[in-house]
């Protein structure tokens, strides 16, 4: 900051800190890395989606020449998992998804172990499968996890014992009865998102290292070493200061590299070799099948309103698919359970959201965590209930959109909210309430449409950050935090944080992290919590270590420090620390790098060095059997999507002609990169809303491939692409800021879906909306419910 | 692990040769582009592979009065970028031009493309259109083929083992124009779920469809409909009838059947429209 009080970095479109080493090819992504006498991991995966294990063979493979190791579940039993520990690495005694990895084998060559794998013989004996989370709540379904209640789980998930609910979250508000007693009319609509991928760019990869010292080093492409680290030290019982886990740069994680993947299946097959690193990749067709996939979900709104259209009572339930395991599954039923009525000021609110086991593949999270798709059904169901009430789609969310001083789902009083700035400022972009011009082509309709929606951190309300930054001898700066860079660019904003502090050029700073041996704390880097949490431990290391400058200061310029400061000086690549009410006494900032020499030769103080320690300061726990907490989120990042999309009646092809967002960052750190997170959600959203979809029948994903898994291709891409801001600063953020990457993408897919409704006349219950489907109506038939349960 | 021996010969009686040495282990190797996909998803599991690109004169592409000529191993890009089939054959290039993405058609093959015999194949519909000859040569020397009789079903054709396809002639037709339509869920990289030719010459009419049955089709009472008839609303329309007739498309991830009948109708519509009355 200047001494005018100007940021000198915050709000900038500084480019990214790592986009040189990403052009060049110098960051190195854990596929990056290959060993001398690298070992090679590959898995037998189950043919069927439940099945008990009778019998393994695995002495025709132990015999190929070149093979280490071949281990099944018996040798290692021992179940782990990020909340609810139901997962082996290896399936123990029964199987629970069609490519459930069953025996891995070791080899000196990743084709001798490919060939192994083809030896392995297994007995298995099919057991009834479940493939419907209506299916998985029936009284006397098959269970997929008979032993549920033996299973440790963290203290905020309720598994019912005995049936394949892995978590019933329960939020209670007023009373909804009374809301619907007194409500003018009531309205029930149901929807259903199927299950998709996240397909990120880099499959997943891991190397293994067991030396013979006894440590255990994994590379990884991880969006959290940490919580990776305290997973296998948990399963594996290996002490923190013996395992070490390196994950550098992340070709995309979009949620799919939260937790631990695939480490867990390598890692007993380093210990077996110690002194060879072990290899295990994933095929994209792996990736597809099994990599975590975002859950499916069937949800039910019962909405009750006034003659205005003031919503009175909600009542609602999401049946999760959580697939065969739900360690992680279970937080993002719970973060539905916590928003399930969207950012409106409703009085009376009961929400039941399930997280079912399946036998489709594994559930994980996915960006939103839930937002999306809960919002595609909320946000659909606003704009229904408006129409059949005869108000407009924007007037029924101003009437009930949050404002400051309103009250959440879960009771929290909102100090600020952006909703009516973000709708007012989206309304106009988009001309909202001009009706679209229509092309010439008499086939061709076109629409707008608009949803909103919101978001918070999913993470524990003691989730913790640290940073520590040090200073060269000549003034530049090591930076080092455990917050990863998957993309969303958080080096960069993480630098600009530090730089604005300490009144620095960005490029004087080096930031390190994906190294659990070299850098401090970091809970997750998921949950769009990055920019805040370790944004605010990054901001308190800089100030630690600005305080000790100023100490020093005091002695050498020879005045207090509340009449020192620091100031940038570009033309000389250096900061100074000056007197303020006598610019001229000045010493470089490096003068205090490595103390302060005193005139008599002795030294003070020792290298500068700063840590930041962030823990969230005011995030109660919520009462578990209605989620009401004064405060249980850190914060709640809402916007407004507006689309534009022309249906083709002939051909039944939606496009996306303009898409226009507004959220509220609190405050923009880097312009740039916010617009990106913007875009890039938007285009999520709409493969979402029109391409995507695992298709999945007994349990088989019919389309692990880029050509029938389909996500937009740069001509997808809408002509007009818009993102804009408002901005009320987020009290405890950093400089005002709070998280985005994540919300930006949930009001997209309800915003295009409420625009091929206003083109058509029809709401579509689920997604994605096919060309397929928009025939349908067009025909003039009813559209084929796949919200049914 | 299955070893697979490379092998790239030079002259097309070499690669006869080793075609008729290798006789059901060896699959020729051109472009690549679904040999790579079938090999990965274990649907081949050939011995040897045979790349033919390295034969001279098997990329020409040459316009003469009797019709063009491709090669078997001129790219779909080269094709579609080829100044006599923009000019003489338009809905060709485009059809060419419509395969995957840019870098598949900087290796894929019109030639592989039919030889692969896949009911969607882009590159067929027009082919179809034109009646056009594929030149083929094995042990016994060379014969002809209407690309009507060479694909028999899906994936299947009457190509003998220790045959080549050296490529394919596409008679000229003085005064016809013709419309290509593809329709896929993206515009980009993906594969058809319908496609279609449609070529007028005159009052006489050439209608192929693809993805519509087990090969790519001609609806040749649609045509029979058309023949000679001046075009009107109400003949579309009786068209568009008859061509659901002639066509049997199946349910499938990438589209249920009775998308694909509209479609089928929606092309016929436009493509007449666009021919002009």
């Amino acid at each position: 900051m200047t001494q005018d009080g100007k940021y000198t970095e915050i709000g900038n479109s500084l480019p990214r800190v790592d986009g040189k080493a990403k052009v060049t090819g110098a960051a190195k992504y854990a596929g990056d890395y290959y060993f001398p006498r690298e070992l090679w991991a590959q898995v037998v995966r189950s043919p069927y989606p439940h099945a008990k294990i009778k019998k393994i063979d695995t002495s025709a493979a132990e015999k190929l020449k070149g093979v280490r190791n071949v281990i099944t579940g018996d040798y290692y039993k021992k179940r782990g998992g990020l909340y609810l520990a139901d997962k082996n690495f290896l399936a123990y005694q029964t199987v629970k998804y069609r490519g459930e990895a069953v025996v891995a084998v070791c080899a000196e060559t990743r084709e001798i172990a490919e060939e192994a794998c083809r030896l392995v013989k297994i007995d298995y004996e099919e057991l009834p499968a479940v493939f419907s989370p209506m299916e998985a709540m029936k009284k006397g379904a098959p269970l997929i996890h008979p032993d549920l209640h033996t299973y440790r789980v963290a203290p905020i998930f309720h598994p019912v014992p005995h049936t394949n609910i892995s978590h019933h979250h329960v939020l209670r508000k007023g009373d909804v009865k009374k809301g619907f007693r007194e409500s003018y009319r009531i309205f029930e609509h149901s929807y259903h998102i199927p299950h998709v991928q996240h397909v990120p760019i880099e499959t997943h990869v891991t190397t293994a290292l067991y030396d013979t010292a006894g440590s255990l080093t994994v590379w990884s492409c991880c969006q959290s070493p940490y919580a990776v680290r305290a997973a296998l030290a948990d399963s594996f019982d290996i002490p923190l200061n013996k395992l070490r886990v390196i994950s550098e740069f992340v070709g995309a994680g979009f949620g799919s590299k939260a937790g631990t993947t695939i480490e867990g299946i390598v890692i007993p097959l380093a210990q077996l070799n110690p002194g060879r690193h072990i290899r295990l990749d994933y095929s994209r067709e792996d990736e597809f099948e099994n990599a975590y996939v975002r859950q499916g979900m069937y949800a039910r709104i019962k909405t009750g309103v006034d003659k205005k259209g003031k919503i009175l009572a909600v009542e609602n339930e999401f049946l999760w698919d959580g697939g065969a395991y739900t360690e992680y599954g279970v937080n993002i039923v719970k973060a539905a359970g916590f928003a399930g009525a969207g950012p409106y000021n409703i009085d009376n609110i009961a929400t039941d959201s399930y997280c079912l086991y399946t036998n489709h593949p594994v559930g994980g999270p996915y960006r939103g965590f839930g937002m999306c798709e809960i919002h595609f059904a909320i946000e659909q169901n606003i704009d229904m209930i408006a129409k059949e009430m005869g108000i407009s789609p924007v007037e029924m969310r101003k009437i009930n959109g949050l404002r400051p001083g309103d009250t959440t789902n879960t009771g929290e009083v909102m100090k600020v909210s952006g909703y009516q700035d973000c709708l007012d400022t989206v309304i106009k972009a988009l001309d909202y309430n001009r009706k679209s011009a229509q092309p010439k082509d008499k086939h061709k309709i076109r629409a707008k449409g608009i949803a909103a929606g919101w978001k918070s951190p999913s993470q524990p309300t003691d989730a913790a950050s640290a940073a520590i930054i040090r200073m060269n001898e000549d003034g530049t700066f090591y930076l080092q935090t455990s917050a990863e860079e998957i993309g969303q660019g958080s080096n960069t904003v993480l630098t600009q944080i530090a730089a604005e502090v300490l009144n620095v050029n960005p490029d004087r700073i080096t930031l390190t992290s994906g190294d659990t041996t070299a850098n401090p704390y970091e809970w997750q880097t998921v949950a769009s919590r990055t920019t805040y949490c370790a944004g605010n431990a990054v901001k308190l290391a800089a100030e630690d270590l600005k305080e000790h400058v100023l100490d020093l200061a005091q002695i050498k310029l020879g005045c207090a420090k509340r009449d020192i400061h620091l100031e940038r000086d570009d033309d000389h690549h250096m900061t100074w620390v000056v007197a303020t009410n006598h610019p001229e006494n000045r010493v470089p900032i490096s003068t205090f790098a490595l103390g302060l020499t005193l005139p008599d030769g002795s030294g003070i103080g020792g290298p500068a060095i700063g840590t930041g320690r962030f823990v969230l300061p005011n995030n109660f726990a919520y009462n578990m059997e209605d989620s009401q907490s004064p405060k249980p989120v850190a914060f709640w990042t809402i916007g407004v999507t507006g689309a534009e999309v022309e249906v083709d009646t002939q051909t039944g092809h939606i496009k996306v002609l303009q898409m226009i967002s507004c959220f509220d960052p609190g405050k923009t750190v880097n312009r740039a990169l916010y617009d990106a997170q913007v875009e890039g959600g938007m285009i999520q959203a709409m493969g979402t809303a029109i391409f995507e979809e695992l298709m999945l029948k007994d349990g088989r994903v019919l389309n692990k491939n880029f050509v029938d898994y389909k996500i937009p291709t740069a001509d997808d891409i809408p002509e007009r692409l818009e993102s804009l801001i408002v901005e009320y600063p987020e009290e405890t953020g950093p400089f005002g800021a709070r998280g985005i990457g994540e919300p930006v993408m949930v009001p997209g897919a309800p915003a295009i879906a409420n625009a091929v409704a206003n083109a058509l006349g029809h709401h579509f219950d689920h997604m994605p909306i096919t060309p397929d489907d928009v025939l349908e109506v067009v025909r003039g038939k009813k559209s084929k419910s796949k919200a049914k349960r | 692990m299955k070893e697979i021996t490379y092998i790239a010969p030079e002259s097309i009686s070499e690669a006869l040769k080793l075609l008729t040495k290798h006789k059901g282990k060896a699959v020729i190797f051109n472009g690549g582009t679904d040999v790579m996909i079938r090999l990965r998803e274990n649907l081949i599991q050939p011995d040897y592979v045979i790349d033919i690109k390295r034969i001279p004169g098997l990329k020409e592409i040459t316009f003469k009065k009797d019709g063009l000529h491709v090669g078997c191993c001129a790219t779909m890009n080269e094709i579609a970028e080829h100044a006599d089939v923009r000019k003489y054959y338009p809905y060709y290039a485009k059809a060419c031009a419509s395969v995957g993405s840019k870098q598949v058609r900087n290796r894929a093959t019109c030639i592989g493309n039919i030889v692969n015999a896949s009911p969607l194949a882009d590159s067929a519909t027009p082919l179809y259109a034109m009646d056009a000859v594929l030149l083929i040569e094995g042990p016994e020397g060379k014969r002809e083929v209407p690309v009507r009789e060479f694909i028999t079903f899906v994936r299947k054709t009457v190509l003998a083992e220790d045959e080549i396809v050296l490529g394919v002639r596409v008679p000229y037709i003085k005064g016809a124009k013709g419309v290509y339509t593809k329709n896929s869920r993206r515009k980009e990289v993906d594969l058809s779920n319908v496609c279609a030719t449609v070529v007028r010459t005159g009052d006489e009419y050439r209608i192929a469809f693809g993805s519509v049955a087990p090969t790519p089709k001609r609806l040749e009472k649609t045509e029979k409909l058309l023949n000679g008839k001046k075009i009107t609303p109400a003949l579309i329309e009786k068209a568009k009838q008859t061509a659901v007739t002639e066509v049997a498309p199946i349910d499938d991830v990438r589209a249920s059947k009775v998308y694909r009948l509209d479609i089928v109708q929606a092309i016929v519509e436009n493509s007449l429209l666009a021919l002009g009355r």
